[in-house]
């Protein structure tokens, strides 16, 4: 009975000592990362599927010293997804580098079907509010067919991507399209191997200046009248075609974080 | 009839030399000048005949040539002769321009050009089996020619500027008006049937400062044609010549318009005046893989023209070449840029 008892006690301790483990852990990693990064309020996700994106958002934000941060809300407050993105930002303080560091933020606002996504720090500075627009719309469709799990993959592999790119590059470029790299080198050996067939029997040298006596050439009687003139005007095209679900790009929290911000309902 | 040059001092055959420009002798080396020659066989008044056949005064053999041929060489002594007759009062070319490279030149030269080729096969690039080179008076005819151009147009000049919301685009019309007139200097036509025009064309330029009164003596040694056609005939190819040339002047004299839509274009071109010249040109003729490839040089400036064989080999090794430096010098500055390593 009292050994029974003691290893009761034993267990007890035991079992309270590894409940504590992983926050001592992560409390140790503290400065580096955190140790939660999917935030499924709203419960869109198995247990599964959590795992399987903790891991993914773990190694990329290692990767990019930047977080990625996925929240999902059912009735947030406030109730506009941007605001409470940059107040969970300041609440939970998820930087990698530093509690308000580098971060990128998804939240989706299932009440208003709306998602914003943010990026702070290094994320703003990588992912401005133009890429996230692009992540945005890679997204979108994945969240209106309620594959959340595919859409939040995507989120974390393509900001992965982009951040790779020099500030400034248009990542979705053509450049960096395999029609491109593949198609310029194709045509560019064409045409100077045609320049080379073309020129491998001798080419002709002479041209309009080759014989032409320039003290007996020149213009007798010109003249240059004006005749009407035409105007045309049309609007300009804007040039921020991100908002269509409210206000677009970023701002700065409460707590005085700047961020870069993309918008959209879905 | 047939004129030959025998040397005053040893009685040897003499020839044409490129580099003293004068008539020599390669026995003894006399060497005589030209001009200075006396001038009668172009004056005389022949009769043209049709004849072909001409006796060698040199060993008697009979010289058998084409109707065309001005200049030869005996085939049995190697003698070089010139048909008198066929240079004939209407057929005497005006000027010749001498050759400045020699046949030992053209072949080195030649040699040269085949070495360059990129893309010619292997064994065409060792350029060892020249089967024949011949020196080729070519008849040119060196056209003065006037165009007159009288042109109409409407010039549109475009500005954008933005106020506010919008985008202005404004154009301006302007009726624009030119009347030209262009002298083009010596431009020359081959006028011989049995030359390429395109091969000619490649050759120019010639640089006529070194041309010089025709005298006989300068064909001693190389073959010469006598035109047929005269400058009548070859008008329209020289006309087609200069006309993209108008264009080009035309349009020069008209700047400073977004664009020109061209309402009304008179060009009128004359001839002023048309030479009838000899142009030097060495033909080569090249053996390889059992064809006969030809090739012209320009006699006094080098230029090869003639299409070469090509080494599918060399095509292909080329453009893989091209694509693939390219293609991994496009990957390496999107990888620095961030793109991923497969798109």
């Amino acid at each position: 009975m009292v050994k029974s008892g003691y290893s009761r006690i034993l267990l007890i301790v035991f079992i309270f000592i590894f409940s504590l483990l992983p926050t001592t852990t992560a409390f140790a990693q503290g400065q580096d990362t955190i140790d939660q990064r999917i935030y499924d309020h709203a419960g869109l996700l198995s247990e599964n599927d959590i795992q399987e994106l903790e891991i993914l958002a773990k190694k990329y934000s290692d990767e990019r010293e930047t977080n990625f941060v996925i929240v999902t809300e059912d009735d947030p407050k406030p109730n506009d997804v941007a605001e409470y993105t940059e107040d969970f930002y300041d609440e939970k303080l998820p930087g990698y580098d530093k509690p308000a560091g580098n971060a990128v933020i998804l939240t989706l606002d299932m009440k208003n079907r709306e998602v914003y996504l943010a990026g702070f720090y290094k994320g703003e500075k990588y992912l401005g509010s133009h890429r996230l627009d692009l992540i945005r719309e890679k997204i979108t469709p994945f969240l209106s067919d309620g594959d959340y799990f595919h859409a939040f993959k995507e989120f974390i592999l393509t900001g992965h991507a982009y951040m790779g790119y020099w500030t400034g590059i248009e990542p979705d470029s053509f450049f960096f399209s395999w029609w491109f790299q593949i198609g310029v080198p194709l045509v560019l050996a064409a045409i100077v191997l045609f320049a080379m067939l073309y020129s491998s029997g001798g080419r002709v040298t002479v041209n309009s200046a080759t014989y032409i006596d320039n003290q007996h050439s020149k213009v007798r009687k010109h003249h240059d009248i004006y005749l009407r003139k035409t105007v045309d005007r049309r609007r300009k095209p804007k040039n921020n075609s991100n908002n269509r679900g409210g206000f677009g790009g970023g701002g700065i929290t409460r707590g005085g974080h700047s961020h870069s911000g993309s918008r959209g309902s879905f | 009839m047939v004129i030959q040059y025998k040397c005053p001092n040893c009685g040897d055959d003499m020839r044409f030399d490129s580099h003293s420009g004068m008539l020599s002798c390669a026995s003894c080396g006399r060497k005589d000048n030209i001009q200075d020659l006396p001038d009668e066989f172009i004056t005389n008044h022949f009769d043209e005949e049709e004849a072909k056949q001409y006796q060698c005064e040199n060993c008697g053999a009979v010289v058998i040539t084409d109707a065309d041929t001005t200049a030869t060489s005996c085939s049995f002594c190697g003698a070089a002769v010139v048909l008198g007759d066929r240079l004939t009062r209407a057929l005497a070319p005006a000027k010749v321009l001498p050759f400045k490279i020699s046949k030992d030149e053209a072949r080195a030269a030649f040699k040269k050009w085949c070495k360059n080729g990129l893309l010619t096969p292997k064994g065409f690039m060792s350029a060892n089996r020249i089967k024949e080179i011949t020196g080729l008076y070519v008849p040119f005819w060196l056209y003065d020619l006037n165009a007159q151009a009288e042109v109409k147009a409407i010039g549109v000049r475009t500005r954008q500027y933005s106020r506010g919301d919008y985008i202005y685009t404004e154009k301006k019309y302007y009726d624009v008006y030119r009347d030209i007139t262009m002298d083009y200097s010596r431009v020359p036509v081959d006028a011989s049937e049995k030359m390429h025009d395109e091969l000619m064309d490649k050759l120019e330029p010639f640089h006529y400062q070194d041309m010089e009164d025709f005298r006989t003596p300068y064909l001693a040694g190389y073959i010469a044609e006598k035109y047929n056609y005269d400058d009548e005939a070859m008008f329209p190819r020289v006309k087609d010549k200069i006309s993209g040339y108008i264009d080009s002047y035309i349009s020069s004299t008209i700047r400073g318009y977004s664009y020109v839509n061209y309402k009304q274009r008179n060009i009128s071109t004359s001839k002023r005046h048309a030479a009838y010249v000899l142009l030097p040109v060495w033909m080569v003729y090249y053996d390889y893989d059992h064809h006969v490839h030809t090739f012209a040089m320009n006699g006094q400036t080098g230029k090869v023209v003639g299409k070469p064989p090509i080494s599918k080999k060399k095509v292909v090794a080329w453009f893989t070449s091209i694509a693939a430096t390219t293609f991994v010098g496009i990957k390496i500055v999107a990888l620095m840029m961030g793109g991923g390593l497969l798109w």
